[in-house]
Formats: structure tokens, sequence, C-alpha cells
């Protein structure tokens, strides 16, 4: 199905560079770093929703032997700046924090003091006896609560909880409604989720105190903008801090933003001239890391008798929780953005409102705009549920053609080059949907519940910098890379990203090999260490393969045009026309075919360096090229995952029988890659909507703070996934790169409660909150006045069991 | 806080004189004494797995056992799975299948599955899935490490041409 290509490099399947250092045992993780001398932090954190600080007395704890020094948020406030949040953006209030709280503190988790001691048992007891005097405040723990005009205040410099609200119309969703046959309301809940890494966060800091200079270990997706963060927030230039990523256990979103304990620890090296080192515990990272989604969505639409949707309007209101390390409409307002997504929908209304509340504060997880395609695939059934027609019918009712492409959103964001009503298509076909039909028929006849679930997924993987202007939002999309050819002729290359797992070795290896002409084994990519790569965006979104891959790509090609340059003079052509450089060997067109001139790029190499004399005329000594890049706007990759469930109706247990996940994310750098990314976003996905779930009690207590609670999926619960490889290049990116991995994320929520709800369809109750458990769809269940249900499945089974 | 004590035990085929304080867990004192990083912790309290290191041959997290415990015992970790430069079949396989991302959990899946596959060379998809469901991994949706498994333990019971 996917279209071939002429690469010689990109594409092919090669097994990841990283493996070999992980199987063994040999990663270098931050923890795995010895450093012989550095403090252990540890953090005193409220045990509190919301409550004032009145004292903090650390005499006990500073007396206790091994103990270095035990700092509180005056200190702290002395040695750092606050982080001030305020975007020029409508709607959105700015907002300021300390690095330590100084007054109160505003969630469960939050942190009020640090202890560094010379090992980390020392500085936990010591951490323990820290003494904290609260006077607690009444927590507010939901938004409709937040939203009260008698609500305690959060962050009290704002005049309520409610931190960002913005709102937008094109079309006329009034005239639409009064054509409409029908308005469909349906509600979406996203509860709590957070990243979990299995590596939590951690740092060290070591504060060389001759040369002033800040070395910073730090597991991060991000290292430049982290590198100015912390320059920015030390009052130090930028050019005495230096970012060093070790390998990362995962983050998902969670290594991004500076936090505050780590600028804590940064400061405290600084302070005493000693390496100081933190690594959070599991309950740390699940209740104060970062926190996402807990999104509520309410869409309306209008539509017509056969299921076309004439106008939707969403509401959506995120609970943010209590600080914002990033603009509080950040996540919220990309879903508004591109939820019409797929469909061909021109009137189009929303209301955005970001709200805050005691409980850890929210950041991008992997998919910050996870719950956009449940919401819209969502309504979509709702709307062939109202109208008892064939969900897939309606899709394709509504479904954007080829010919309807490019296509602008109703809110200005441009399709083209996608492909959603073939991937539909293709996973409609794979699925057989009128044999489903009939077994889930035949099935509900003997008292079985079968569903079906479709949800195609428009991604936004990669932001240029003219899509942060138009959102106001300081920052830029672009990207940057090196590449060296060294006179041996092998080649290092760099660019500003970090991987976290993902395994980018390999498929960055193979962007430079194809842009510049050489094996990918002969090709090295440096990333992580801000004294070496360029100043670069980091990680995030799906970024990695259209800005770095095409950043690499376009790097590579510029050193090639160089070393041919050089070739075309040694061989004493006039120039590089005809030349290429193939596996390493510098080839010449003649006789209508491409033959080996003699020359390797190594040749080239060592006239660039050490004959410089010999050059052609204009040409500098070297090989070493740089180069940025911005990609458009935006880019977009689709997909549309199917899924079949069976749901116990005794117990309310789902099962998955059949997964598929049909997906067009361009030029593939390397299929081995993004089908563990594929899998891995699915799972994730599944694991968030069936079973995880950051849970806050009415005082503000999170009660989802160990492995036991918080529910992550193991093997027993990730079906099989089938994957449907559909891939069609973007004209506007370098050699046609989409980008992917958050996707899935996106398509596995609403998939599973799309076919959850299609299941049922006979029960006549649909579910709008997650997560799926057996407790809440039996809850339903109950609910639901099904006892004519019920009976017909006693009777069946009787009958069953008689026959 | 008691004195630390002088332990005496068996760490990858190597007898190692130590001395821990009683309450210093096993991982930290792999980690942090013995300097055998690949032993990872995710948890701490038991669930995620990626501390599974071996014990007189069996699967244990590391997390939940203190050094002390392990004097005249011996211990296995991932440092000791391959030969000089050869993977063992499992981590042959774990790469071959892709079977991993950022490896944070691999250590301790490898050395559950060291141990499981010399006692069960044949087992069905279901099974692995269940003794899997015992290590957490966050980044891979399991099914290229459930291939992994299989095809090691075929490679294991038929030899590398199977
Ligand atoms: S670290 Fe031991 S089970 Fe998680
Ligand atoms: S590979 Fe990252 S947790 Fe398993």
């Amino acid at each position: 199905m996917t279209a071939k290509n002429d690469f010689r490099y990109i594409g092919q399947p090669l097994p990841r560079r990283e493996d070999r250092r992980f199987l063994i045992g040999k990663g270098r993780y931050l923890d795995d770093i010895a450093m012989p001398g550095a403090l252990h932090a540890c953090f005193v954190r409220s045990p509190h929703g919301h409550a004032r600080i009145l004292s903090v007395d650390c005499a006990a704890a500073r007396a206790m032997p091994g103990v270095a020094g035990v700092f509180v948020g005056e200190d702290l406030a002395c040695w750092t700046t606050s982080l001030r949040l305020a975007p020029p953006i409508e709607g959105l209030h700015p907002v300021e924090m300390t690095t330590l709280p100084i007054d109160k503190v505003r969630f469960h988790g939050d942190p009020v003091a640090v202890v560094l001691a010379e090992d980390r048992y020392v500085a936990e007891d010591a951490a323990e006896r820290v003494e904290v005097e609260y006077e607690p405040i009444d927590s507010v723990v939901d938004t409709d609560s937040a939203l009260r005009p008698d609500a305690p205040k959060v962050d009290e410099a704002l005049s309520g909880n409610l931190v960002s609200h913005q709102f937008f119309s094109a079309g006329d969703i009034a005239a639409r409604s009064a054509e409409a046959e029908r308005i469909v309301e349906a509600r979406f809940d996203l509860h709590r989720h957070t990243h979990s890494p299995m590596e939590t966060r951690g740092c060290l800091a070591d504060w060389d105190a001759g040369r002033e200079h800040l070395t910073m270990h730090i597991g991060t997706q991000a290292p430049h903008p982290l590198r100015g963060q912390l320059a920015g927030r030390l009052r130090m230039r930028e050019t005495q801090v230096t970012v060093i990523s070790p390998d990362i256990g995962g983050a998902f979103g969670q290594k991004i933003a500076l936090y505050r304990e780590e600028l804590a620890v940064a400061a405290l090296s600084r302070h005493l001239a000693r390496p100081v080192r933190w690594r959070e515990d599991r309950m740390e990272n699940l209740t104060s890391a970062s926190h996402a989604r807990e999104t509520h969505c309410v869409t309306r639409a209008s539509v017509r008798a056969d299921g076309r949707i004439l106008g939707l309007e969403l509401e959506l209101t995120e609970d943010f929780g209590a600080y914002c390390f990033y603009p509080a409409n950040y996540m919220a307002r990309v879903i508004a953005m591109i939820l019409t997504g797929p469909y061909r929908i021109n009137d189009y209304a929303f209301d955005v409102k970001v709200v805050l509340t005691n409980k850890c504060g929210n950041g991008p997880m992997r998919a910050p705009m996870a719950i956009t395609s449940w919401v819209m695939d969502g309504t979509i059934d709702a709307v062939a549920s109202d109208l008892g027609l064939e969900p897939l019918e309606v899709r394709r009712v509504n479904a954007l053609r080829a010919e309807d492409l490019p296509f602008a959103m109703p809110t200005g964001e441009v399709l083209e080059d996608v492909t959603p009503l073939e991937t539909l298509e293709a996973a409609a076909a794979a699925i057989d949907v009128p044999a489903f039909r009939q077994r889930q028929e035949e099935a509900r006849q003997a008292g079985r519940l079968l569903g079906l679930g479709f949800c195609t997924v428009i991604e936004s993987t990669t932001y240029g910098s003219q899509f942060y202007k138009a959102a106001g939002i300081p920052g830029s999309g672009h990207e940057a890379a090196w590449v060296r050819i060294e006179p041996s002729g092998v080649v290092n290359a760099s660019v500003g990203l970090m991987g976290s797992g993902q395994g980018y070795e390999t498929p960055l290896a193979q962007a430079v090999a194809e842009g510049l002409g050489v094996p990918t084994e002969s090709v090295i990519v440096h990333m992580g260490h801000t004294d070496i790569a360029p100043y670069g965006m980091g990680s995030r979104g799906g970024r990695g393969a259209t800005a770095g891959g095409g950043t690499l790509y376009l790097c590579a090609q510029k050193a090639r045009d160089k070393a041919l340059a050089i070739a075309a003079g040694m061989l004493n052509v006039n120039d590089a026309q005809g030349l290429r450089i193939h596996d390493g060997r510098i080839e010449q067109y003649l006789d209508a075919e491409w033959q080996h001139s003699g020359l390797t790029l190594s040749d080239v190499a060592r006239r660039a360096y050490l004959d410089p004399t010999a050059l052609p005329e204009g040409i500098t000594p070297g090989l070493d090229v740089s180069l940025t890049y911005d990609p458009p706007p935006m880019t977009y990759s689709n997909a549309t995952h199917a899924c079949e469930v069976e749901i116990d109706p005794a117990t309310g247990r789902l099962s998955i029988a059949r997964y598929i996940v049909a997906e067009d994310c361009g030029t593939v750098l390397n299929p081995v890659v993004v089908k563990g990314q594929q899998q891995g976003a699915v799972a994730m996905g599944l694991s968030g909507a069936l079973m995880e779930e950051v849970v806050y009690d009415s005082a503000g207590q999170n009660i989802s703070a160990t492995f036991a609670d918080y529910l992550i999926a193991s093997a027993c619960e990730v079906p099989q996934i089938e994957i449907l490889p559909m891939h069609t290049p973007n004209r506007r990116t370098p050699v046609g790169i989409k980008g992917m991995a958050e996707g899935g994320i996106m398509g596995s929520i609403g998939v599973i409660a799309n076919a959850v709800n299609d299941a049922l369809i006979p029960i006549g109750v649909r579910v709008e909150q997650l997560p799926l458990t057996p407790q809440r769809i039996r809850a339903l269940l109950r609910a639901a006045e099904c006892t004519d249900f019920r009976r017909t499945i006693s009777e069946t089974r009787m009958k069953t069991h008689d026959g | 806080m008691t004195a630390p004590v002088e332990i005496s035990l068996v760490v990858n085929g190597e007898t190692r004189e130590i001395r821990v304080p009683p309450r210093k867990l096993l991982s930290d004192v792999l980690r942090e004494d013995l300097h055998l990083t690949g032993t990872h912790v995710g948890c701490e309290h038991g669930i995620c797995g990626a501390c599974t290191v071996l014990i007189d041959g069996e699967p244990a997290r590391s997390c939940l056992t203190f050094a002390v415990q392990m004097e005249g015992h011996e211990v296995t970790t991932i440092e000791s799975v391959a030969t000089g430069d050869a993977f063992g079949p499992l981590q042959q396989a774990l790469h071959e299948e892709h079977g991993l991302q950022c490896g944070f959990c691999t250590a301790g899946i490898v050395m559950t599955f060291e141990a499981y596959l010399r006692e069960n060379p044949d087992p069905d998809e279901a099974e692995v899935r269940e003794v899997l469901s015992g290590n957490i991994c966050r980044c891979t949706g399991y099914q290229s490490i459930v291939a992994a498994i299989l095809k090691a333990a075929r490679v294991i019971r038929e030899g590398p041409s199977a």
C-alpha cells in the first residue's frame, strides 16, 4: 500500500543502535552517573491539598549527622528568580511562581523545603525531621466548585480560578442549527493521567566554582530551552551553563519544563560549591511531577437526517491543577483548533476554559491533544446512534475526500496531503463491517455484548514557527543541525533533539546517510549536550522525524554539495553536475550510467582538511556545515483505528478481540522504530483509557500514589495490534516526512470508547467518562433499566443449556 | 540506625565481601557499592519489576530485599548475561524483534525470562504474557517483547537456525 520511493538509506528496517548498551546493562541513565562527593537532595512535601505555611523548623534536621543543609522557599528566592508566564494571549491571565512556595502550598506533594545530605537514606530521614506548621485551607478539587464565586483561590494573585478563557466562532452556528433535523449533544470526560516514565525525574548539578560554570546532568527532551531557563532563573549567562542529557528511561512530555526541584538543586550546587544530585521516588513522581488531561468536553452537532454535520459547537473545560509550567491554554487550545480534523465541517464554535485546582500542575503528556479524536468521532457515533444510522456511513457522509484538499478547517488550520478517508476505508475493509454486524446481531440474540468502534485521527505532529507566532506563544518550531565529514571520511552530525527511548540514533543517521550518500554505519548523530549540539527546540510532539530528520537531511545535502564541488576540482571537471556520492564513493555520470570515479569521500575529506591550497577557487577548507530549517506551520499525519470488543454483562469486564491501525505518516525513516512507536502509543492510550487514573479525594489528598493504585496496563491487558501502513509523502517537508508517535494515543482512547458504546446500544446507555474500568461499565449496566435485557440473557442462557 | 555489617555474597560468579548498613536495599548496594548499574529501580515498592535480579537462580525484586539478607547467597544481574561480545539468545531476540525502547525495564525482563525459559522451554503466548505481567514497560506495548521471548525460547530449544 505504501508508495514506493527511491531512497537508498531512508526506509531501511535497520535495528537500533541503542539496543546493545541497554541489553547488556551498560546504558547510562542519570542515576548511573557516579559523582564522588555529591550531596543528595530530598524534598519535604506538603501533606495538605491547600494550606498556609506558618513556620518551618529545620533545626532538628540540620543537627543530624550527615546533613549538609536544609533550605526553604525564602532561601531559594535569594538565589533564583520566579517563573513568570505572561504571553500576550487574550483571555490568559499572567501567573508567577517562586522556586519553592513561601506562603502557602497548593497541592498534596508541593515541595516546601529541601534537605541535602551525604546519602539518600540520611536525606530522607532528615526530611522527616523538618517540622512545618500549616494552617489548612479548603481545597478545590474539581472545576465546577473551583468556578464558584466563593471558591478558595488557588493562586491568590488572580481574581479567580479561571486562568484562561477563549472562544471562537466561524460560519453561522445559529443558522445551521435552525436548518438542522436535530441537535445531538454528547459529553466526554477524560480523567487525570500522569506520564509515569519508568525512570523518574532526577538531576545532578555540578557547579565549577573556579570557572563559574554549571554542568547540569538531566534527562531532558529539550536541552537548549532548558539551559536558557536555568541560566535565566539563576541570573547567569547561557555561556555559564551546560546541559547534558544522559540516556533517558522514558519521558512522554514529562521531561521538558524546568521543574522547581531541578532549579533548587542547581541553585544549591552553586551556593555550596558542591555537586548535588536528586532522584525522585515513585510516589513523588506520581503525585508531584506533572499531571495531564482531565478535560471535560461537550459537543452540540446540528445534523441532517442523513447524519451530515452542518454545524458543531465545543465547550471544553480543563482542570489544570495548581501551577502553570506552561501557558494554561497550551494543550486545550490545540484540541479546539484541530477538533473537526478529518471531517468537512465549516461552521464551528468553541468555548475553552482552563481552571486552577489544588492538584499537581498539568503539562503536555504524549498527545497533549489526546481527547480530540474521541470527542470528534464520539460525536459522530452519538449522531449515528440518535438517528439510527450505521456509524461508518455517518463518517463517510462527513469525511474529507481527496478532492476537498487542501482544506482549511474553520479555525484556519490547513490540511493537505492527508488521507483520512483512505485509512478509514482500509480499516473498515480489514474488519469487514457487514460480517461483523451480523456476528454482533447473533451474539446479541445469545445475550452477548459485542461492539465495533472506529476512530480517525488527524495528528498535528510538527509545529513550525508560524504556528507559534499565530498562537501568540513565544518560541519557535525551527530546528538546527550540523554535519561534519571528518578527515577520515566518517561523519559526525548533531541536531537539537533529545530522544527519551524512541530510538533516534539509527533513523536520524539514515537521514544523514541519505542526504550525503554514505552508508548509515559511517554516521553518528550526537544529541543531548548543549555545548555539542546546535541550539534546537528539542523533542516534543511528533517533530522528531520532520524537524530533526528533515533538518539533518538538508544539512547533509549541503555537506554533499561542498564535497562534490571539491571532487569536481580533483576530477578536473567544471562543476559538480554529473557527480554524486554513492555509498561513500564519488561517481560520475558517463555514457548514460553512473560510474565510480576512483575517488572516495575520504579522499575528498583529506583534501578539504589537509591540502586546502589545492581546493577550487572560492571553496573554504574543511567539511563542516550547519543549517537551520523551519518546517511548515503545521504538518499532519493521519490514521484510523478500528477495534472489536466484548463486554461481559455480568462483571463489566471488557475484552479486546481485534485492534487495527491504518496509518499514513508520510515517508518513514525507519519502519522498525515507527512500528514500535505505533504499538507503544496504542498501548499507552489503552492503558489510560482502561486503567490509569489519578484520584484526589474531596480534601485534596492524592490517593493514587503508588503503582498499586495508579494502574498501568501489563502484557495481559494490551492486545495484539495489527498495523496497515498506508504512507504517502508530504510534498512540503524534506523527503516527504510527516511525523508520528502521538496519534496512537488519540486513536486508541477514541476507538475503545466508541467500541464500548456500540456494544452498549441495546442497553440504552452511553459511556461518557473514562477510564472504562469493569466497575464503571458494570455501574452503567446496573443503572440502566435493563431488566428486560437481563431477562433476555437469562432466558437465552437457559435455552442454550436446555438445548 | 545500626552500624554497617560485613557480608559475603557471590555476585555474577564472584565472591564479594562488603560492608553495608542493614537497611540498605540490595538494589542500592548493587548499583552504588558494586557499580552494577544495569539493574534499575522504577518504583521501589515491588510493582514494576525493573529491579529484578536472580537470587540463587530465582527471580527476585532487589528493591524489596535488604543486601544483608544476601549473606551466603548468589546474585545474578544483567551484566552477566552476555558472554563477552555475544548476546545471549534472549538479548539477541529482543534486539531483532525491537523488544525495547528506552531500555529502562529491559534488564528486569531479561532476568525474569532467563530463569523462566530455563524451566519452561516451550511456553505459549498466553503463558509468556502472564509471566511478563510482573514487569511494567511504558514504551513498547509488550507485543514485540512477547514476540522476542517466544523467538528466544525457540532458539534455545532448537538452535539459532530455527
Ligand atoms: S523497583 Fe523493584 S519492583 Fe519496581
Ligand atoms: S522500554 Fe521503556 S519501559 Fe520498557
